[in-house]
């Protein structure tokens, strides 16, 4: 059984133009799987489509052989009690420090132990290099501090899936590294993830799967040499030469 | 100009002027906080409100507070009302005046600020697991708060000087009791000069009370006037 299962999942942005088309996808555990594909391609709104932000029209998300009703409140809090999403913005709570921004949901939310929770948040904030930015408020930090702290957040509700949406493209090019770095440490740590991104040479390292998408649907996958070695659509074919420029 | 100052005749009025500022801050207070009150649920209704009856009416109701003077307003509500026999005291005219008047104001403040709430954090929020509830406490309001603090500040400063026109009412606040005080000493000049000085601290004090408040408690930026 797959750890994470999508079968023809379809959805639109208010209804009008179909932003992903008969989607399917299965993530096993400690999986790492690569979404790779053109702007508009709906990487993103597949990312979206799982968290429920983006309410599917039709299709089936199951996790653990448990299926997903994205039109039920306890159905969705379930799910997103197991998968957090780290977005290309950052979108940290501009009012919070970092170590707030970082316990926030699994104190008030999960209602956890503030003081064992604070424990955790600061280990991770040290895991990803802001052990000395605790205090610090989002504008006080750069960008790729403002990602780590996000990457921080998703970890402390200690999700099964961690979803990753182009969270290093709005960085400037010498900060990207040190998210990179961050994300490299969860994938040795055997974090199971589906990741979003332009950054090739991260995907071709650390993907146990990559998938190309174009025009909401899924055109081909395989194992990152495969894809980016010998892309059998011409689609992929044409997207690979253009991204690694040869 | 052979106009000799003598400060002598009205620096014993000093405490009685300042009973009159004392006045005219608590009808500031009360008048914006009833301001606050009203405008959050028109900004609320213009905001979010899904009845088009609803919305239609708390727009007018706006553009009628924001496109009449408020002295008109008190005006009616002093004079006119009276021949449809409701009767109000000079204090509770103008303090209702006033309340309603800054509320049209307060309405366009407070949606503007409902409206700069970034997509961006409550999706965060969402997908944290956030209810409603928790979003609106956590992330929302702080937020709200953050942004509105200086306009509010200095709309309330504003509702402040406004107080001065209950004296054409005969209040006795601080304009009121200047006038009074000019009548009875002839000395113009210095009477309007010690009000001027009197409004002056008592925004002063206000703005520094509602800086330090705004940067300990809600992280507010503003520089202090």
């Amino acid at each position: 059984m797959h750890h994470l299962a999508i079968d023809r999942l379809t959805a639109s942005y208010d209804g009008k133009e179909q932003v992903l088309v008969d989607v399917s996808l299965q993530v096993a555990k400690g999986e790492i799987v690569s979404l790779i594909g053109p702007s508009g391609s709906g990487k993103s709104s597949l990312l979206r489509s799982l968290v429920g932000l983006l309410v599917p029209k039709s299709g089936e998300v199951m996790l653990d052989g448990e299926k997903v009703d994205y039109t039920n409140r306890k159905s969705v809090k379930a799910l997103r009690e197991r998968l957090a999403i780290v977005f290309q913005q950052y979108n940290l709570f501009q009012n919070m420090d970092a170590l707030r921004n970082v316990t926030v949901a699994p104190v008030k939310i999960r209602k956890r132990n503030a003081r064992e929770v604070e424990e955790e948040a600061t280990a991770l904030l040290r895991k990803v290099g802001l052990g000395d930015k605790l205090h610090a408020y989002p504008d006080e930090l750069s960008g790729g501090q403002q990602q780590r702290v996000a990457i921080a957040r998703a970890l402390a509700l200690k999700p099964d899936i961690l979803l990753l949406d182009e969270v290093t493209s709005a960085l400037d090019p010498e900060l990207v590294s040190e998210v990179l770095d961050a994300i490299r440490i969860l994938a040795a740590d055997g974090m199971t993830m589906l990741m979003v991104s332009h950054e090739m040479a991260l995907v071709r390292e650390i993907s146990t799967r990559v998938v190309m998408m174009d025009r909401g649907r899924v055109i081909e996958e395989g194992t990152a040499d495969r894809i980016f070695d010998n892309p059998r659509t011409e689609r992929c074919q044409e997207f690979v030469s253009k991204i690694l420029g040869h | 100009m052979d106009y000799t100052l003598q400060w002598g005749q009205v620096v014993g009025f000093t405490g009685y002027l300042i009973g009159g500022a004392w006045l005219a801050l608590q009808i500031a207070f009360l008048a914006f906080v009833g301001g606050v009150t009203i405008a959050t649920v028109n900004a609320t209704v213009l905001s979010y409100g899904r009845n088009r009856a609803l919305r239609t009416a708390v727009r007018s109701y706006v553009a009628f507070f924001m496109n009449t003077p408020v002295l008109v307003q008190i005006f009616f509500l002093f004079f006119a009302l009276p021949e449809m026999g409701v009767f109000l005291s000079s204090y509770q005219a103008v303090l209702l005046g006033l309340t309603l008047n800054v509320s049209g104001y307060l309405t366009e403040t407070l949606r503007a600020g409902f409206q700069s709430v970034r997509r961006s954090e409550i999706e965060a929020a969402e997908t944290l697991g956030m209810s409603v509830a928790q979003m609106t406490w956590h992330v929302i309001l702080p937020h709200v708060i953050r942004v509105l603090y200086p306009p509010l500040t200095n709309q309330y400063i504003l509702l402040t000087m406004t107080t001065s026109i209950a004296s054409i009412f005969g209040l006795e606040e601080l304009t009121g009791r200047a006038y009074n005080v000019s009548a009875e000493t002839f000395r113009s000049f210095e009477v309007f000069s010690l009000s001027a000085v009197l409004y002056v601290v008592l925004t002063l004090v206000a703005s520094s009370v509602l800086w330090l408040i705004g940067r300990h408690l809600f992280r507010v930026k503003a520089r202090l006037v």
